[in-house]
C-alpha cells in the first residue's frame, strides 16, 4: 500500500492545481450564494490530502532505493525531452515541508483573509502556488523545474498583485514578475546551450555530464553564470533583491509562503544545479561573491526598517546569502538544512507578524509596542522563530551552523567571520523588533489589540512546536551529498575547535547590542548629517533602486524611445518619403500630357534614337554580354 | 477533397455577396455555414493525413493553361496542412467575433470568405504560379477589408499594406520566373522545379528576390512598417486573419520556396538572414514598450516574434525547420487570442489607449474575465512553460543555437522583453483603480469569450502535448532539408 503511494507521489503537485481549478466557480463570480469560504475549504481539503499522500510516501522511502520515475514527453528530430521526478528521501522530505507549510499558511488565511471579497481568488493562487511548489521539490529534470519556476513567477506577480487597485501593489508585482523574469531568461539561456552540448537536462545526470564536458573554459563559466542568475532572482540576492522587500505589499499569508519556501525552492534549484558550478572557478567563486555581498547587505539594510515586514524579509535575502556561500563551497548538506531551518523559522516569525499587522491594522514599528500581554500566542511564536533563526538557542539554526563548522570538511576563518555577522546582525534585529512591537508602552494602535482567532492561532502554535523539534533534522542530517575531504591532522584548521563558542558568543552579542539600544532614539531621524546619511542609506537599501532606475530601466525605456522614433521617422519616413516622391514626380510629369501631338512624336523619336544608337554603336551587346555572364 | 477547402468559401463568397440580404443575418448565416463545412472537411483531412509520408497527399490535378505551364495543382503535407487548420478555425472565429451590426454586411462576408480562400488556396498549391495567383488574390479583400471597415486612417494603412504587399508579390514572382526559365523546365510544378541543377550564382540571384518579397510578408525589419498601421486601422476579427494566417504566407514561403528550392543558396545567406532575425527581433520588442496603442504593442510583438521563425529557418537543423513550422501554428493561436482581446476591451470602453484605461480587473464594473484571460494570454506570448509559445520558441531556440549561438541569445533576449512590454501593459491596464469615466462599461456576455476560450484551450493543449502538432509535419520539415 505504502509503495503504491510511493511511485504515484507525482500526483502530489496535481492536488493543488485541482484545488485551484475547483475553485474557479467561486473565483470568477458564477457562484456567489455561498460567498467565497467553499473555495477556501476546497483547497484545504485538497492540501490535506496532498500532505497526506506526502506523508506515506515519505515513510516508504526510507526503506527503498532513491530513484527516478520518467515520462517521455516529446521526441522531435534529435532531441527527446523527458519529464522526470526523483523519489529520494531528499525530495520527499522538501514536498513534505512544502505541503506541510502551505497546509498550515492556508488554514491562517482562512482567518486572515476571512473579510476579504476575493479570497476565492486568493486561496485558488494559493493552490496554484502550492502546486508548483511541490513540483519543483520532486523534479528531477531542469526543463521541468524551469516550467514550474515560470508558474510559480506567474503565480507570484498574480499573488504580490492581488491588491491590484492600490498603486504600490501594481509597481511591486511588476517588479516581482520581471526581476525574477531576468533570471529565468538566464536559466532559459543556460538550458538551452547545456541542452546544445549534449546534457539530457536531468539533474541527476548532470555530474556525470559535467565530467565529459565539451566547454572550453569561457563557454564554462557563462553557462555556470546564467544557470546562477535564475535562482539569484529567486532567493532575492543582489542585485535582484528588491523585489521580495516590494513584494511585501501582498497579502500576509502569501508573504509567508514566499519568504520560507518560495525562496527555499531558488536555493534547492541552485543546489540541484551545483554539479555545472563545477565547471568552472569562476561560478563558485561568483556564488560565494553574490553570496557574502548579500549577506553583509541585507542584514544591515534589516536592521534600518520600520516596516515589521520589510525589517524581516530583508533578513530572508541574508539567509538565503549563506546558502548562495555553502553551494559555492560545495558543501550541498549544509545548503539544504540552511533551507530547511530558515523555511521553518522564517514562517513562523511571518505569521506572528501577521497576527500583529491583522490585529492592529498597521505594520509600521513606530506605532506598536506593549504586545506581549494581549497577544500571549504570537509573543511565544515570535521568540521561538527568532530562537530558531539566531544561533543561540540550542535549536535550528545553532545546529546548522554547528554542522556546518564541525562537519568532515575545512572551514575558513572567513567564512566564519561571515556567518558570525549575519548572525550578530540577525540577532540585533529580532531582538529590537521584539522590544519594539512586544515590550514598552502600548500605542494608540496597540492597545486594544486582543489575540487572534482560533484559525490562525493552531497553526501558529503548531508551527512553534514543529520549530522546536526541527533540529532533530539538523542533528540526524547524515551529510550524505557533499563530496567529502576528511580533515586529517595535516589540514585541520583550528576554526572547528573555536566556531561554536564564538556562534554562541555571537548571538549573545547581537541580543545584548539589541537590548542596550535606545530603539526609539536609533530609527528616529537624526540631526547629525553623517548618522542620518547611514540611516537613509540602510533604509533606502543602498540605493540600489536608484541603481536600477539609472542603468537597466533607463536603457530599456530610452533604447525603446530611439528605436520607435527611428522606426517612425527614419524606417516609415523613407517608406513615406518614396510616395511622397513618386506622387511628386507624378504631379511634375502630368504637365508633359499636354495633347499636342508634335510632343508625343519628338518623345517618341528621342527614346527610339537612344535605343538604335546603342545598339549600332555595339552598347546593347554589353548589355545583354554581362547579364548573361552574371547569369550563367 | 482539397479543392472543396477552396471552392467553398470562394462559392460561399459569391453567393453571399448577390444573394439580397439587407440586414446581414443571412449573410452571417452563410459565411458561417461555409467556414463550419471547411472545418469539417479538415477534420476529415487530418483523420486520413497520412504523417510518415514525405511528399504531397490528397493531390489533384487539372491541366489548364498547358503553354504556359501553369497547371492546377494541389496538394497537401505537413507543412501546410497545420496553417490550412489555423485559417478555417480563425475565418471561423473571425466571422463570431464579427458586429452583427456591421454596415454592408453582404460585402464584408463575401470579402472574408474571400479572404480565406486566398489563403487556403496560397497554402494548398502544388504550382508556384498559381500559388502566386493565391497570394496575390489574397490581397484585394484585404484591401477592402481594411479600407472600408478600417479606423480613422483607413484609407493610408490599406494603400501602405496595398504597395507593400504587390511589391512582395512582384519580387516573388520575379524569383519565380527566372526558376522556371533558368532551369529551362517547361511547367512552374513544384516538384518538377525542385529538381533542377542551377549552379550556385542563379540560385543566389533568385533567392534574393524571394527573400526581400516575403521578408516584406512576414514582415521582417526595415520592410515591417506597413504592419503596425494595417492592425492599428483593421477592425478587430480581420486583425486576427491577418497576424494569424496571413503573415505566415510568407514565412510559409519562406520555407517551401527559399528552403525547399534553394537549399545551397540559403545556406550561403543564413548567416545573414541569421543576424537580421536576431534583430529584428529585438528591434520588434524594443519598439513594442515604447507603444501607447495595445493593438500596436500586440502588433510589433508579432514582428518579434515571427523573426523567430526566421531564425529557426536560417538554422537549418532538423530540430529548427519543424520547430518554425510549430511556431507558425502558436504564433498563429496565441496573436489571434491577443487581437480578439484588445478588441473586447476596444469594444467596451471604445478606446485602446494605456494612459486612459485603467483597473479594468474590477470585478464588478469592470472586465474581468477578459483581464484574466489578456493576463494568460500575455502570458502565453512571453512563453510561459505549459503554453504552445514556450515549446516552439524552445525548440527553435536549441535547434538554432548549435548553429548561430549569438544571434539566437539575441532572440532569446526578445523573449526576455515580451514579459516587459506586455506586463506594462497590463499593469496600465488592468491592474490600479478603475478610473471614473469607465465607471459604466456594458458587461461582456459569455458568449463573446467562447472564441478567446477555445483558443486558449488550444494554446495549453498543443503547449501540454506538442506531439499534436509536431508529428504532423516533423518529416516533412526534415524532408525540406534532405530534398527528398
Amino acid at each position: 500500500m505504502a509503495e503504491f503511494f510511493l511511485e504515484t507521489v507525482w500526483i502530489v503537485p496535481f492536488y493543488g492545481f485541482m484545488g485551484a481549478i475547483l475553485t474557479l466557480p467561486w473565483s470568477l463570480g458564477t457562484i456567489r450564494r455561498t460567498g467565497p469560504r467553499p473555495a477556501a475549504y476546497i483547497n484545504i481539503l485538497m492540501t490535506l490530502v496532498a500532505f497526506i499522500h506526502g506523508t506515506i510516501a515519505f515513510n516508504a522511502i526510507w526503506t527503498e532505493q532513491t530513484h527516478q520515475l520518467g515520462f517521455q514527453w516529446l521526441s522531435v528530430a534529435d532531441l527527446s525531452l523527458k519529464l522526470t521526478v526523483e523519489l529520494s528521501p531528499v525530495s520527499l522530505g522538501a514536498l513534505e515541508l512544502v505541503t506541510g507549510i502551505s497546509l498550515l499558511v492556508q488554514l491562517y488565511a482562512l482567518g486572515y483573509m476571512e473579510k476579504d471579497w476575493s479570497m476565492a481568488r486568493f486561496f485558488g493562487l494559493m493552490g496554484f502556488f502550492e502546486a508548483s511548489l511541490s513540483g519543483i521539490a520532486l523534479s528531477d529534470s531542469l526543463l521541468l523545474t524551469y516550467g514550474l519556476l515560470e508558474l510559480l513567477t506567474l503565480s507570484t506577480y498574480l499573488l504580490v498583485g492581488f491588491w491590484y487597485a492600490q498603486p504600490l501593489v501594481v509597481t511591486a508585482a511588476r517588479d516581482a514578475f520581471l526581476t525574477k523574469r531576468v533570471g529565468d531568461i538566464a536559466i532559459l539561456m543556460g538550458m538551452v546551450a547545456i541542452s546544445a552540448y549534449g546534457a539530457d537536462l536531468d539533474f541527476s545526470d548532470l555530474r556525470e555530464w559535467v565530467s565529459s564536458h565539451p566547454f572550453n573554459s569561457v563557454g564554462a563559466a557563462l553557462v555556470g553564470l546564467s544557470l546562477i542568475a535564475g535562482p539569484t532572482g529567486k532567493c532575492a540576492q543582489f542585485p535582484f533583491n528588491l523585489w521580495l522587500d516590494e513584494a511585501m505589499e501582498g497579502p500576509n499569508p502569501a508573504g509567508i509562503l514566499r519568504n520560507s519556501i518560495v525562496v527555499s525552492a531558488g536555493g534547492y534549484v541552485l543546489i540541484k544545479l551545483q554539479p555545472v558550478f563545477t565547471l568552472s572557478p569562476v561560478s563558485s567563486d561568483v556564488l560565494i561573491v553574490l553570496g557574502t555581498v548579500t549577506v553583509i547587505g541585507t542584514s544591515l539594510m534589516a536592521i534600518a526598517q520600520i516596516d515589521i515586514k520589510r525589517a524581516l524579509s530583508h533578513s530572508t535575502s541574508s539567509y538565503m546569502g549563506l546558502v548562495f556561500i555553502a553551494v559555492g563551497l560545495g558543501q550541498v548538506d549544509i545548503a539544504f538544512l540552511l533551507l530547511f531551518t530558515h523555511a521553518i523559522a522564517k514562517a513562523l516569525l511571518f505569521m506572528s507578524a501577521g497576527s500583529i499587522i491583522l490585529t492592529t491594522s498597521n505594520q509600521n514599528l513606530t506605532e506598536m509596542g506593549g504586545l506581549w500581554s494581549r497577544m500571549p500566542a504570537t509573543t511565544i511564536a515570535f521568540i521561538v522563530g527568532s530562537a530558531g533563526l539566531t544561533s543561540l538557542a540550542p535549536l535550528g539554526m545553532f545546529w546548522t551552523f554547528h554542522r556546518w563548522f564541525n562537519g568532515s570538511w575545512n572551514v575558513d576563518w572567513r567564512l566564519l567571520g561571515i556567518v558570525m555577522f549575519a548572525n550578530v546582525l540577525s540577532a540585533i534585529n529580532l531582538t529590537r523588533l521584539f522590544r519594539i512591537i512586544f515590550l514598552g508602552k502600548p500605542q494608540a494602535k496597540t492597545r486594544r489589540a486582543p489575540e487572534v482567532p482560533w484559525s490562525m492561532a493552531v497553526p501558529m502554535v503548531a508551527l512553534s512546536a514543529f520549530t522546536l523539534v526541527a533540529p532533530l533534522a539538523s542533528i540526524n542530517w547524515p551529510l550524505w551529498l557533499s563530496p567529502n575531504i576528511p580533515i586529517s591532522p595535516e589540514n585541520a584548521s583550528n576554526v572547528t575547535q573555536f566556531a561554536t563558542p564564538l556562534l554562541i558568543l555571537s548571538g549573545v552579542l547581537g541580543c545584548v547590542i539589541g537590548s542596550l539600544i535606545n530603539v526609539r532614539q536609533a530609527w528616529a531621524r537624526s540631526s547629525k548629517v553623517y548618522v542620518r546619511f547611514v540611516q537613509d542609506l540602510l533604509a533606502y537599501d543602498f540605493y540600489v533602486e536608484k541603481l536600477y532606475e539609472v542603468t537597466i530601466v533607463a536603457a530599456v525605456s530610452s533604447l525603446s524611445k530611439v528605436t520607435s522614433w527611428i522606426d517612425r521617422y527614419i524606417v516609415d519616413g523613407a517608406v513615406n518619403l518614396v510616395s511622397l516622391a513618386t506622387i511628386f514626380s507624378g504631379n511634375a510629369l502630368k504637365y508633359n500630357v499636354t495633347g499636342q501631338s508634335q510632343f508625343y512624336l519628338l518623345t517618341i523619336l528621342l527614346a527610339v534614337s537612344v535605343l538604335l544608337w546603342s545598339i549600332l554603336n555595339g552598347q546593347w551587346s554589353t548589355v545583354t554580354n554581362y547579364w548573361s555572364s552574371l547569369i550563367s | 477533397m482539397l479543392s472543396a477547402l477552396i471552392l467553398i468559401p470562394l462559392v460561399g463568397s459569391a453567393v453571399v455577396g448577390f444573394y439580397p440580404d439587407s440586414k446581414g443575418k443571412i449573410s452571417r448565416n452563410l459565411a458561417f455555414f461555409c467556414a463550419i463545412a471547411v472545418l469539417l472537411i479538415n477534420l476529415y483531412i487530418g483523420w486520413n493525413f497520412d504523417t510518415e509520408n514525405t511528399g504531397f497527399q490528397f493531390a489533384e490535378y487539372i491541366p489548364w493553361v498547358e503553354w504556359l505551364g501553369l497547371d492546377y495543382n494541389l496538394g497537401i503535407d505537413g507543412l501546410s496542412f497545420p496553417l490550412v487548420c489555423l485559417n478555417s478555425l480563425l475565418t471561423l472565429i473571425a466571422i463570431f467575433v464579427t458586429d452583427k451590426n456591421i454596415s454592408r454586411p453582404r460585402f464584408y462576408y463575401s470579402m472574408l470568405l474571400l479572404l480565406s480562400a486566398g489563403a487556403v488556396g496560397a497554402f494548398l498549391a502544388k504550382d508556384l504560379l498559381l500559388f502566386f495567383l493565391f497570394y496575390e488574390l489574397e490581397i484585394i479583400p484585404l484591401y477592402f477589408l481594411i479600407a472600408i471597415w478600417g479606423g480613422k486612417r483607413r484609407g493610408y494603412a490599406a494603400m501602405k499594406f496595398l504597395l507593400y504587399t504587390a511589391f512582395s508579390g512582384i519580387l516573388v514572382l520575379a524569383s519565380f520566373l527566372g526558376l522556371a526559365w533558368l532551369s529551362g523546365a517547361n511547367s512552374f510544378a513544384y516538384e518538377t522545379l525542385k529538381l533542377h541543377d542551377l549552379s550556385l550564382t542563379s540560385q543566389l540571384l533568385l533567392l534574393a528576390p524571394l527573400i526581400v518579397g516575403v521578408f516584406i510578408k512576414i514582415p521582417i525589419f526595415p520592410f515591417h512598417t506597413w504592419l503596425p498601421d494595417a492592425h492599428v486601422e483593421a477592425p478587430t476579427p480581420i486583425s486576427v486573419l491577418l497576424a494569424g494566417v496571413l503573415l505566415k504566407l510568407g514565412t510559409y514561403a519562406l520555407l517551401r520556396f527559399g528552403l525547399g528550392l534553394y537549399l545551397h543558396a540559403w545556406v550561403e545567406v543564413a548567416p545573414w538572414m541569421a543576424i537580421l532575425a536576431g534583430i529584428s527581433a529585438l528591434y520588434g520588442a524594443s519598439c513594442a514598450i515604447a507603444q501607447k496603442d495595445m493593438k500596436k504593442v500586440v502588433a510589433y510583438s508579432s514582428i518579434a516574434h515571427m523573426a523567430y521563425i526566421l531564425l529557426g529557418a536560417s538554422a537549418t537543423t532538423r530540430l529548427s525547420v519543424t520547430a518554425c513550422v510549430f511556431q507558425m501554428v502558436s504564433h498563429g493561436l496565441i496573436s489571434a487570442l491577443l487581437f480578439l482581446l484588445v478588441g473586447v476591451v476596444y469594444k467596451k470602453t471604445g478606446t485602446r489607449d494605456v494612459d486612459s484605461l485603467r483597473g479594468l480587473l474590477n470585478p464588478e464594473k469592470g472586465l474581468p474575465v477578459t483581464g484574466g484571460l489578456m493576463i494568460l494570454g500575455v502570458m502565453a506570448s512571453s512563453g510561459l512553460p505549459g503554453m504552445v509559445g514556450f515549446i516552439s520558441e524552445f525548440l527553435i531556440f536549441r535547434g538554432a543555437f548549435p548553429i548561430f549561438p549569438i544571434p539566437t541569445l539575441l532572440c532569446l533576449v526578445g523573449t526576455g522583453l515580451t514579459a516587459v512590454y506586455f506586463l506594462l501593459v497590463i499593469n496600465k491596464v488592468f491592474f490600479g483603480r478603475l478610473t471614473d469615466n469607465l465607471d459604466s462599461l456594458p458587461s461582456v456576455k459569455w458568449v463573446e469569450h467562447v472564441p478567446a476560450f477555445a483558443l486558449l484551450f488550444l494554446i495549453i493543449a498543443f503547449g501540454l502535448q506538442p506531439n499534436w502538432v509536431i508529428d504532423l509535419s516533423e518529416v516533412q520539415a526534415i524532408a525540406l532539408l534532405t530534398g527528398g
